[in-house]
């Protein structure tokens, strides 16, 4: 066989060539992986990290809250979420599909779910198909689970708050924190409180959220055991300085209230006089918090905020109404204090009187002949106030009235409180640029005007009058576990404090026993073997020109009703408000203080506790009713709160 | 030679070793089936040495008709797997007489163009070898398995090359192939193949699907680093993100377990075996001897260079293995019998 050598050469050329190539074809790879591994390794390494780990949170259960006398209130139970992890779901149309068919879910609701979070949200955090679910959910789910490694079931600690919205809107209540809530420990997803004690003790209670980092294969699967594992740290103990019998004497009458058909609104603080502790509180309606508590659902969110009596507004501290004959001891103690009178200063009170060429009536038509100070609380005379009112001058009752608690915020510990409003002259040329008149003086003496006030801030009121001057700053925390036992937190300091004349507080004091032990309106909250002292008021949320016109249109029109109190008379322990909107009157107020007062005495005589007030120990006096407005179902309201609007 | 063969096979035995390890430790049966390959691809490499390569190549029409005949028995009597017929049972094991294509090809055509006595070829010599090519191609691609039907292509071309074959032709062809291109891409292709295509230009269009593999294998061969995992340390191969990390993805997890260095130390004997075998064929006796090597090494190294680029991402997902690392017991018995034939060519180079 011949081989030509020009063949040889030939192919000897073209093998060179190929050589060539497949030397300059392994250099590009090299190159290719020197950068993948070399230069980019630090990418690389991140997103298979992120491939086979996934870091699942464990929410840290939140502290217990208690009540003064070691009574859980509010703590904990494990609920089960179920969520789609979006990274090992191949197609969330078709997870969504399976899920929502398997657990008896809307689909389309699911979807829309899904799509919310998919717009909004990375792509490693998982979905929350269904929070709380039921066993029955969790059952079904677990026996699939092989086909469906994208759905992630956790267990997770949840809020669970008393029956009955006990207390609703003093715990407030937990949510997902939202974006302008994170730092400060809190992370997306983490629950916090949203309203009220949850909110203002937020630090206290959260906790640290734990982690669990587990390795995961491509189908999702946790394969071995956590490479990680920070376990949850449970938020503090809390003791709040509630108590939990009084709590519940005061729901129990606002039911029984409510019941009666009295009311279906208002609010009651109730506070240890002494110190400033809140013993109650309450804002009526009330929502169920443990609604909240694994995220409200659209449907009770949107239901909360249509119902027209607006039950997620808190009226003890937002609500601003008019006080009223409950004002009227402030009016009176400025004029004693002021040296314009003495407790015997007397004023005949003809049925009306008749100031700067006006006449202003007294609730009682005949009038109430020559009374005193004492008796003119007792009685509520119009016309005493009215002329020492118009004694001193409207910036004297501000003072006053300021010094007792009425017309700023309380400073209470919990969040969003609004301030109420006693009128000077300084007030109306700021906001109105006007000049005060002295003939606005006379109706700010009885409590109407521009006089608004919180129920909060009639507490402190109360208070104040009891202790003989200190303007407590009412709190709800009495102490914290951080880890070593129950730890008192200090009470906050007065806001201010003024010494009293003892007599002349006396009379004051005086006035409002007799209003409730002698021949007063406050007849309803009296307690046998215990001096209780009180005042009703009874503020019109309309004018008599008005409400022929405005009954028309099916509003209710009835007069709010409030209570103010404390007890016993020398050496106060409780004192407090109860405000009952639409509650036609004073004393249908007193009928519910009534309760408080008799399970707070029952429980320091050692007495068994009262039974729930009945619907018959309610209803009890309309003689001051008007046509009422049928009851209708509940009807989306206006979007502002009716306002009080005071007669004059 | 041998050396350098053995290692890579070693090579990847221990990555499918450490791939496919059962959860409870010990070794899977894809391992010891590895192992009998590898050694009965010894074998076939002994008995494709032992015969001088003249007198295979005068029968290389046998094996030819032999390797169409199987071919056409695929398409009738085939196991079908994963969507394609591509293996015949045979009770123990599975053939897959594609993988014998490249090499009976490779005979044929170095016969074929050693037998022209011209020193160049002439248009029509090209066409011959084209049908002769065509023929095992059309049928591998019947299968479906494109990717082994184009890996005939380069056996062709190498030869051809080597052979003498005008530039000219050559740059007919590339031009006829670009203005072919977009009528085989509206007309040749399946959607699934097109959609392949197009993910690779953009893999994030479907990170989840058709373009996940490519995205895993990147991540793979990246988080390896310069000095890798370590044996059994890799999790994309370990946990499956990355898929058939022990066949197509193979080079992938070595990378991954073995950083850098490793991907240096396998390229190096890649390289090393087939500039030694291209030696070969500059060396050969004959020009028969030397064709035939090239038309062996040819599909060999286009297998090689296309794997191992898709393996760092850089190249569309083909089901195409890596010779002598990938699991197969077919490719791997053909692959050392193709080089069986290449030291045959060696070892003759001086007899007459």
């Amino acid at each position: 066989m011949t081989a030509p050598t020009e063949d040889r050469r030939r192919v000897s050329a073209r093998v060179g060539v190929l050589q060539g190539a497949v030397i300059v074809g392994f250099a590009a790879l090299a190159i290719c992986f020197w950068v993948l591994q070399v230069v980019q390794t630090d990418k690389f390494v991140e997103m298979a990290n992120s491939n086979y780990q996934r870091t699942l949170p464990l929410r840290a259960p939140r502290g217990v809250l208690y009540d003064r006398n070691g009574r859980v209130l509010v703590e904990n139970r494990d609920s089960f979420t179920i969520s789609i992890d979006r990274e090992s779901a191949k197609h969330l149309p078709e997870t969504a599909a399976t899920v929502s068919k398997l657990l008896g879910l809307d689909l389309a609701e699911v979807m829309d779910i899904i799509d919310r979070h998919v717009r909004a949200e990375p792509v490693y955090r998982p979905i929350v198909i269904v929070q709380d679910a039921t066993a029955e959910q969790v059952f079904r789910l677990r026996s699939r689970k092989k086909e469906l490694p994208e759905i992630l079931i956790e267990e997770v600690p949840t809020r669970r708050y008393p029956s009955e919205a006990l207390a609703a809107h003093l715990f407030g209540y937990v949510g997902l924190a939202s974006d302008k809530q994170l730092g400060d420990g809190i992370n997306q997803g983490s629950i916090v409180g949203q309203q009220g004690v949850e909110l203002a003790y937020n630090k206290l209670l959260m906790g640290r959220d734990g982690v669990r980092r587990v390795v995961v294969n491509s189908v999702g699967r946790e394969i071995g055991p956590a490479l990680e594992e920070i376990p949850p740290a449970e938020g503090n103990r809390v003791q709040l300085t509630i108590d939990y019998d009084i709590q519940k004497a005061v729901e129990d009458a606002f039911k029984a209230a409510s019941d009666a058909h009295l009311t279906d609104a208002g609010a009651a603080v109730i506070l240890d006089p002494r110190t400033g502790e809140v013993l109650a509180f309450t804002s009526q309606p009330a929502f169920d918090p443990n609604a909240f508590a694994s995220g409200v659902d659209r449907a009770t969110w949107a239901s909360l905020n249509k119902d027209e009596l607006l039950p997620l507004n808190n009226r003890a501290l937002q609500g601003r109404y008019s006080p009223g004959s409950t004002f009227k001891m402030a009016v009176g103690l400025a004029a004693l204090e002021e040296g314009a009178i003495t407790p015997d200063f007397t004023v005949f009170c003809g049925g009306s009187a008749s100031f700067y060429g006006r006449s202003f009536k007294c609730w009682k038509k005949g009038g109430h002949g020559r009374v005193d100070l004492r008796h003119a609380i007792e009685q509520s005379c119009d016309v005493f106030f009215y002329t020492v009112a118009n004694m001193i001058g409207v910036d004297k009752i501000h003072k006053w009235a300021t010094l007792l608690g009425l017309g700023e915020m309380s400073g209470i510990d919990l969040p969003h409180e609004l301030s109420g409003l006693v009128p000077s002259t300084e007030w109306k040329q700021r906001v109105k640029g006007e000049k005060w008149y002295a003939g606005e003086t006379i109706s700010v003496g009885i409590g109407q005007g521009a006089v608004a006030v919180t129920p909060v801030e009639m507490a402190v009121y109360a208070a104040t009058l009891a202790n003989g001057g200190t303007r407590i700053t009412p709190h709800v925390i009495k102490a914290v576990d951080e880890g070593k036992g129950f730890e008192p937190v200090p009470a906050p300091p007065p806001h201010s404090q003024v010494a009293l004349d003892p007599q002349k507080v006396q009379a004051i004091r005086d006035g409002m026993w007799m209003v409730v032990n002698a021949g007063g309106t406050g007849g309803r909250a009296r307690i046998e073997g215990h001096d209780v002292a009180g005042k009703t008021g009874t503020s019109q949320v309309i004018s008599n020109d008005g409400r022929a016109a405005a009954v028309r249109s099916g509003k209710d029109l009835r007069d709010n009703g409030w209570f103010v109190f404390f007890a016993p008379r020398d050496n106060p322990e409780i004192a407090g408000i109860v405000f009952l909107e639409h509650g036609m009157h004073g004393p249908n107020a007193a009928s519910v203080a009534h309760h408080i007062l008799d399970t707070f005495f029952a429980k320091k005589d050692k007495r068994p506790l009262p039974p729930p007030p009945t619907v018959e120990m309610m209803r009890f006096d309309f003689s001051d009713s008007f046509p009422l407005p049928p009851r209708k179902p509940r009807q989306p309201a206006p979007a502002q709160p009716e306002r009080t609007v005071a007669v004059r | 030679m041998v050396g350098a063969i053995v290692a890579l096979c070693l090579i990847g035995l221990a990555q499918i070793y450490s791939t496919t390890a059962p959860v409870g430790g010990g070794a899977s049966s894809i391992f010891f089936t590895q192992i009998w390959a590898i050694l009965l691809g010894l074998v076939a490499l002994a008995v494709a040495l032992s015969i001088d390569y003249r007198s295979l190549a005068d029968k290389s029409h046998f094996l030819y008709i032999a390797v169409v005949a199987a071919l056409i028995g695929v398409l009738i009597f085939g196991v079908v797997r994963g969507g394609s017929r591509r293996w015949i049972d045979l009770g123990p094991m599975n053939l897959q007489p594609s993988e014998f294509a490249k090499a009976a090809l490779a005979l044929a055509l170095a016969k074929f163009f050693g037998d022209t006595r011209r020193g160049t070829i002439a248009r029509g010599d090209f066409m011959i070898a084209a049908v002769i090519t065509a023929v095992p191609l059309l049928l591998i691609a019947q299968q479906p398995d494109l990717g082994t039907a184009v890996t005939l292509v380069p056996v062709l071309f190498a030869a051809a090359f080597v052979a003498g074959m005008s530039m000219r032709i050559f740059g007919i062809l590339a031009v006829v192939a670009l203005l072919a291109a977009p009528i085989a891409w509206k007309f040749a292709l399946q959607d699934y193949q097109k959609e392949r295509i197009s993910t690779f230009v953009n893999p994030s269009q479907d990170a989840r699907g058709a373009g996940y593999q490519q995205i895993q294998a990147r991540i793979t061969v990246g988080s390896g680093g310069p000095f890798g995992k370590g044996f059994k340390g890799g999790t994309q191969g370990q946990l499956r993100f990355l898929p058939v990390a022990h066949n197509d993805f193979i080079f992938s997890a070595w990378a991954e377990e073995h950083g850098f260095v490793g991907v240096v130390v396998a390229l190096g004997l890649y390289l090393f075996v087939i500039l030694r075998s291209l030696e070969a064929s500059r060396l050969a006796k004959d020009r028969l001897g030397a064709y035939l090597v090239l038309g062996v090494l040819a599909s060999f190294t286009f297998q090689v260079l296309y794997n191992i680029t898709m393996s760092a991402g850089l190249a569309p997902v083909k089901g195409l293995t890596l010779p002598l690392m990938s699991y197969g017991g077919s490719s791997m018995i053909a692959t050392l019998a193709g080089f069986g034939l290449i030291l045959n060519v060696r070892m003759r180079r001086f007899t007459n």
